[in-house]
């Protein structure tokens, strides 16, 4: 019995062995797989191909589409300054921007990207500042690499794995102040196939702001920390001043074209109820997301969050484009607006007598 | 000996330069900050109120004409001779040479020396016998009372002031309020270097990730903050933990301190 059992022991080791040799490798692989799962859940390439400077633009304007089909390295570097500029006709406020001004600038990559990023400080700001892009993964969303004093620099990288329409904001203490003041603007990460062509793009941003004085009271305003913790505003405005986005300054478009709007809420405490009035959006991509809804009236922008919106020009008027929370487009500012040129089409709308 | 006799002269020449000089310049009053008990602004496990014992302060910040006596007696803190690990390329930048702040810069002879990093600082204090106060002392000592204030409370005109761009021309010191202890300006008209001003964060290996330090993470930063409205303090928590020892801004000086004898 002995024997047979020795011997079936040894017949049975190289077996065993073998079981375990597989099983090992098998893991082995397994474990790889796992780990190289990260880039290849996201599907993406990350082979970088050349650098290039990122296109950077103010509100309303939009850098241009991507031309480039494969990953590269983009430089990207923002400043931040403080500055006195009005808040209304009759108000000046003093605001703490990205790149002087509020919203702050347009960042436009691609899926895939390695976003090489550097934050200066002017050497005249009063105040540390710092940035959280909500397209980063990893600590802060960039603020951990970033708190830079006033006339230094910082400087970090990050992979834009997600694509969609993204929120940054300062995110040095206290954050909500920082905020408040306006520093907040919008980066995007086109997917790899890019965005379906359009014929314009703009870029618009909400925030509320809280001062001293009521809306629109003559003179230098100062922040008002009472208002802003019981989310109580005196102005919500888009793009950062009243009347920022109208008449004038209204943005422009043709009948029968096609327009995106790149829009976010900055907040720091309102979320946005973004209506078109005499239009609805025949598109939203969802918070900013791949999800696409069509034909929607009104659109929720999350206060730190974003929307891309389209909709097709199909006669001449000018649209409102407001927070539909109306006394905050009544009376606190919240109005933009798109002109609207080009022949009528009474087979769509036509006033009667 | 021609070489000896130049030193000689030369040495002569400044030491009277700067007997001159003193002789224009009073020695800095300094006033008493009583003691007392400092709360820190972050709680963790370990800091409790610290008891802080009575100390003597400069009245008011150290001013560029001060600070010109320091940089004379000492050439290794020239602009043109300062090691970089020591002060970076914006250190006395505002002064028209390396002992000169440069007669179009009068307005400012009187108004507090900014652009100087820690290490100049602290090495300024130890030339005069005093230190650079410790986040507590100086806490302590801004938070006394003002005198004749026409703001409706500190906190709001640290605010105002915070959320202000700096001007221009820095204004003289003693040109804001006084307090209790009779210190002036000690918010207002500048930042001020303490001496362990990153101390706070860096409880354990300022490498380590894992703690979730206040200057970083959003609201993340508000867990551990006794007064969560009291912005102002945030402000001046967030910016001395933005700050290395080398870093010279134009809105941040110092004042010293002195242990009671």
């Amino acid at each position: 019995m002995l024997q047979i059992s020795r011997k079936n022991f040894y017949l049975e080791s190289p077996v065993l062995f073998a079981i375990l040799l597989i099983s090992s490798v098998l893991f082995f692989f397994s474990c790889k797989t796992n780990s190289g799962n990260s880039m290849a859940e996201n599907n993406i390439d990350t082979v970088l191909t050349g650098t290039v400077n990122a296109e950077l633009t103010f509100a309303p304007n939009v850098p241009k589409p991507l031309t480039y089909t494969s990953p590269k390295k983009v430089i990207v570097q923002l400043e931040t300054i403080e500055k006195v500029m009005p808040i209304s006709d009759s108000s000046e406020y003093t605001f703490w921007t990205f790149g002087g001004h509020v919203p702050g600038d347009f960042i436009r990559v691609r899926q895939g990207d390695l976003v090489d990023f550097t934050l200066k400080n002017a050497p005249e700001s009063k105040m540390t500042h710092s940035i959280d892009l909500h397209a980063v993964i990893g600590p802060g969303g960039g603020a951990d690499a970033t708190s830079t004093a006033p006339g230094q620099s910082t400087h970090f990288q990050f992979r834009a794995l997600h694509p969609g329409l993204y929120v940054y904001h300062c995110a040095t203490g206290p954050v909500p102040l920082h905020i408040a003041n306006g520093m907040y603007g919008l980066i995007l990460v086109e997917p790899q196939g890019g965005l379906p062509k359009v014929d314009r793009e703009y870029y618009l941003m909400q925030g509320d702001f809280y001062t001293k004085g009521k809306y629109d009271a003559p003179g230098l305003q100062d922040f008002d920390e009472t208002k802003a913790l019981a989310e109580n505003p005196d102005y919500v405005l888009f793009n950062g001043r009243v009347r920022s986005t109208t008449g004038p300054h209204a943005l422009q478009a043709k009948v029968g074209e096609t327009v995106r709007l790149y829009v976010g809420n900055g907040g720091p405490n309102l979320i946005s109820s973004f209506h078109p009035i005499g239009q609805l959006f025949t598109k939203v991509y969802m918070e900013g997301g791949t999800e696409i809804n069509t034909d929607v009236q009104t659109t929720l922008i999350p206060s730190g969050g974003a929307t891309i919106v389209e909709m097709k020009m199909q006669v001449p008027e000018v649209i409102n484009l407001v927070d539909h929370s109306i006394f905050r487009a009544f009376n606190k500012g919240a109005i933009a607006q798109i002109k609207v040129t080009g022949p009528e089409n009474p087979s769509i709308f036509q006033k009667l007598k | 000996m021609k070489y000896f006799l130049s030193i000689l002269i030369a040495t002569v020449f400044f030491c009277a330069a700067n007997a001159q000089k003193k002789a224009v310049l009073s020695e800095k009053k300094m006033v008493t900050v009583s003691s007392g008990n400092y709360k820190p602004f972050f709680v963790t496990k370990n800091n409790r109120p610290i008891y802080v014992a009575a100390f003597k302060m400069d009245e008011s910040a150290v001013t560029n004409a001060e600070f010109l006596q320091f940089v004379k007696a000492n050439p290794q803190w020239r602009r043109s001779k300062v090691n970089r690990i020591f002060a970076d390329t914006n250190y006395l930048r505002h002064w028209k040479s390396d002992v000169e702040i440069g007669e179009s810069n009068k307005k400012i002879y009187n108004s507090p020396v900014v652009n100087v990093s820690w290490f100049a600082a602290e090495a300024y204090c130890k030339w005069k016998n005093k230190k650079l106060p410790t986040i507590a002392q100086w806490e302590l000592a801004a938070n006394g009372a003002p005198k004749n204030f026409k703001y409706k409370s500190l906190t709001d005109f640290i605010l105002d002031w915070y959320t202000k761009p700096n001007p221009r021309i820095l204004p003289n010191v003693k040109s804001t309020y006084q307090n209790q202890y009779g210190l002036y300006d000690m918010n207002g008209l500048i930042w001020e270097w303490t001496f362990n001003f990153n101390s706070f964060i860096a409880s354990r290996d300022s490498r380590d990730k894992s703690e979730a330090d206040f200057k970083n993470f959003c609201a993340g930063g508000a867990i551990n903050v006794v007064d969560k409205t009291d912005y102002a303090t945030y402000l001046r928590f967030g910016y001395r933990a933005s700050l290395k020892g080398n870093y010279c801004i134009s809105s941040l000086g110092f004042r010293c301190v002195k242990d009671l004898k």
